[in-house]
């Protein structure tokens, strides 16, 4: 073999494998600058210029045009509180209390970030939705099936993942989001 | 043998680096590229598309909030400078965000930045200069998208909020 086949043999498969890298890691297969707090992920940097390059080519993949913290933060999460992955086959139970910010939202989303047919034309449950105790506590249900109280349908999709928007947070959210006290979300059983 | 394959290896290694930093930095480019693309068929460049609450029939963008309502504005300020006025909405969370064609927020006004007032941007680069009244915004790239949310309380709000966001403009001087 001639030393130009050599070349071109390693030189194409170095093309090829770190463009493949690439999208692989903008896909979601590593973590890059990523907060974790339970089961929700969220990030420092979003719509910045301190983005690095791969959390600003993920965001504009799943979260394009987002703001930056001081305006809103951006919590999403694809698991449950005790690890399993979301499944849209399955009902689940989002509880918790008093966010530190001016207005919340969770919305439900299917792949890149898409919202989901489903008959009651419900994708997101806003602050004002649910009904809080006497202590602050909220909760509402997630599930393919039509439920009492406040319900956010998956519409039966294989996986989905749930976005907590808090908007205008306060600077102890900002700061350390992963120590904000955030919703857990429990899985109650499956069809 | 194996001495033979020791620099088209490395060779290999260095293109890999390359192109991994390639499409990460190129990817930002090309999605926004595409971004910009698909909101310009609902309007001409340098004025406002006031689109409709999204649902899973209506999503233009990924990861839309179907509490928001959307205005969007693809600019280009290669002729000049481009005005945004924001109409303020009484009582509700709004704001206008810019967005340069490599994604990152060049500014952001919110009712809590104008105490209810209008916004008012000039968008523009490097050498132009801003009317009397405006906030200068210099971007590092022509192209870009000016994007107003309006937080709705409840989707039977909608007919009144969009009335008062289409006294929004953008427009190119």
């Amino acid at each position: 073999m001639k030393a130009w086949h050599r070349y071109s043999i390693c030189i194409a498969l170095g093309l090829v494998g770190g463009m493949a890298f690439a999208v692989q890691q903008v896909r979601g297969g590593l973590n890059d600058g990523r907060v974790s707090n339970g089961p929700w992920d969220t990030g420092k940097s979003f719509g910045t210029v301190d983005a690095s390059s791969l959390t600003r080519a993920k965001v504009a993949l799943s979260g394009l045009l987002a703001l930056p913290a001081k305006e809103a933060m951006y919590f999403t999460a694809t698991h449950d509180s005790a690890g399993g992955a979301l499944d849209g086959r399955c009902t689940y139970e989002v509880r918790g209390g008093k966010l530190d910010g001016r207005w919340w939202s969770v919305t439900l989303y299917e792949r890149e970030g898409w919202l989901v047919k489903n008959a009651a034309n419900r994708w997101s449950i806003p602050a004002g939705a649910v009904s809080t105790d006497v202590q602050g506590q909220w909760a509402f249900t997630v599930s393919p099936d039509v439920k009492a109280g406040s319900w956010l349908p998956t519409g039966s999709v294989e996986a989905f993942d749930l976005t907590l928007r808090l908007y205008h947070p306060s600077d102890d959210i900002i700061k350390s989001p992963e120590k904000a006290q955030l919703p857990v979300i429990y899985r109650k059983g499956c069809a | 043998m194996m001495r033979r394959w020791i620099f088209p290896i490395l060779a290999g290694g260095l293109v890999a680096f390359g192109a991994n930093q390639a499409t990460l930095l190129a990817t930002p480019y090309a999605l926004m590229y595409a971004a910009l693309n698909k909101v310009s068929e609902r309007s001409p460049v340098n004025r406002f598309a006031f689109a409709p609450m999204a649902t899973a029939d209506n999503q233009t963008i990924v990861r839309p909030s179907p509490d928001l309502a959307y205005s969007t504005c693809v600019f280009d300020v290669s002729q000049g400078p481009v005005l945004v006025d924001v109409q303020p909405v009484p009582d509700h969370y709004w704001s206008v965000s810019v967005f340069d064609a490599r994604t990152d927020v060049a500014a952001v006004r919110s009712d809590r930045d104008t105490n209810g007032k209008a916004a008012r941007l000039a968008l523009m680069k490097k050498g132009q200069k801003a009317p009397a009244g405006y906030t200068p915004v210099v971007l590092a790239y022509d192209r870009g998208l000016a994007l107003i949310r309006i937080l709705l309380a409840n989707p039977q709000e909608f007919p009144a909020m969009d009335a008062i966001r289409r006294k929004s403009t953008c427009k190119q001087i």
